[in-house]
């Protein structure tokens, strides 16, 4: 185990790094944006009583909640260019695979945070005169939004940590980076030991906030 | 969108596919098999080891489970046999970052399940003499593991669409395969389909099962609870 650790090829190449960086937050971000945006009226599809709302939105869950998200990348990298009509690079079908995927996974926490406020809620707008549209914005999602927070946030740490199988298509983030720097410089030792801290780095601390803040939840209630 | 579906390729190669998958339940079941005795030692010592031993194995499972799953993998592929002077093929690879990384995992399940055992089980295990690991093995642990049974089934799913990756160091799972009858027959959207449903199939079946348990446990639960 007497290996000379050798970190000045990272430092030379840092620059590359940084690029890396910046294209994982790129993507995790806007994946993020619209996942939870298109969250919303899918989970609330599912909670539709009309079939023809129920059925489309509980198939396009259970098929994205239950193949492995890498496979759904691949999927749209090489099969859907086939049938695409518009140009597909590694970004789209990355962003393609990593948004569909969080929204199917988004709109089950919507359904349940929905689901977890008490009925009389409902009722209660119901006597005031709320139409149900109203009673579902201006009384039930404000209180569930407080308490689908953590769930949001594991979402959006997991997410990033996805991220990482953009490389698999060769999408230029941080472990596409590092594998490129480690053929340049074979360094894959140091490497790979500093793209797994500067990760560890990037999510533990958000990670342990939600701990905190799910413990201090719990507290309240 | 005229595009000529031809699924007779896959089919001529649809054996390959399932020596895939019988890879990717290999790989799967033996990650488990080492992953869930180790989760549980993991547990035990940040439950109840000394200062020494707590905050190193809580760094190692905080490590393990916010680091993504690729980047351990390429460690203990490209980096770990340099580093030992050990020879280390994909599938030893592939064995050994799920086997710790869902231990992780199931060191949390561990953990919670343990802590949700009321305290009033063990001082009354503590009255009729028994001494804290006794009370561990035979009081609290079986109580726990039945709570803890639907989270380590979903914890299992999630290790089996993890384990995809392995295609990544060139281990056979049934995406590689897949990648590699695509390539020959330049019929990408017919395998990538095909092998995507396989994988629906499996995992679909699985977290139904897990769904049905679940119910059933959640009933038992509350008849022998009052």
């Amino acid at each position: 185990m007497d290996y000379a650790w050798d970190f000045s090829a990272i430092l030379q190449y840092r620059a590359l790094l940084w690029v890396g960086l910046v294209n994982t937050f790129k993507l995790a971000a806007l994946c993020l944006v619209l996942g939870l945006a298109f969250g919303l009226p899918v989970g609330l599809m599912r909670y539709a009583r009309a079939r023809w709302l129920n059925w489309p939105a509980t198939a396009f869950v259970e098929v994205f909640r239950n193949t492995p998200v890498l496979v759904q990348i691949m999927w749209f990298f090489f099969a859907f260019p086939i049938i695409s009509p518009f140009d597909v690079n590694a970004f789209t079908a990355a962003a393609l695979g990593l948004t569909l995927n969080t929204v199917a996974f988004s709109s089950e926490i919507y359904r349940a945070g929905i689901q977890s406020i008490a009925k009389g809620q409902w009722e209660a707008g119901k006597a005031l005169g709320m139409t149900r549209r109203q009673q579902l914005i201006r009384v039930i999602l404000p209180q569930a939004l407080r308490r689908m927070i953590p769930a949001f946030m594991n979402r959006a740490i997991e997410l990033v940590k996805m991220t990482s199988l953009a490389s698999v298509i060769a999408y230029g983030e941080l472990m596409h980076q590092a594998k490129t720097i480690s053929t340049i410089a074979f360094n894959p030792i140091e490497m790979y030991t500093v793209v797994a801290l500067i990760f560890f780095a990037l999510i533990a601390p958000p990670a342990l906030a939600v701990q905190r803040y799910e413990k201090s939840l719990g507290r309240r209630d | 969108m005229g595009y000529d579906w031809d699924f007779g390729v896959v089919l001529r190669d649809f054996d390959l596919l399932l020596l895939g998958l019988v890879n990717t339940l290999k790989v799967t079941g033996l990650a488990l098999l080492f992953g869930v005795p180790l989760g549980l030692i993991l547990a035990l010592c940040r439950l109840y080891g000394n200062a020494l031993i707590r905050w190193p194995v809580g760094l190692v499972i905080e490590f393990l489970r916010t680091t993504p799953p690729i980047a351990q993998l390429f460690w203990f592929f490209f980096a770990l046999p340099i580093l030992a002077g050990i020879e280390i093929n994909p599938f030893e690879a592939a064995v050994l970052t799920f086997s710790l990384q869902s231990s992780a995992f199931f060191a949390e399940v561990f953990r919670g399940g343990i802590q949700s055992v009321e305290r009033g089980q063990w001082e009354a295990a503590k009255a009729i003499g028994m001494t804290r690991n006794r009370a561990l093995k035979r009081v609290i642990l079986p109580q726990a593991v039945k709570r803890m049974i639907p989270a380590f089934l979903e914890r299992a799913i999630e290790l089996m669409k993890t384990t995809t990756l392995v295609g990544t160091i060139s281990y056979a799972d049934l995406l590689f395969r897949a990648n590699q009858i695509a390539q020959s027959t330049y019929r990408a959207l017919e395998v990538f389909t095909v092998a995507a449903a396989i994988y629906f199939i499996v995992i679909f079946a699985c977290s139904f099962a897990v769904r049905l348990l679940e119910s059933r446990l959640a009933r038992s639960g509350e008849s022998t609870a009052r």
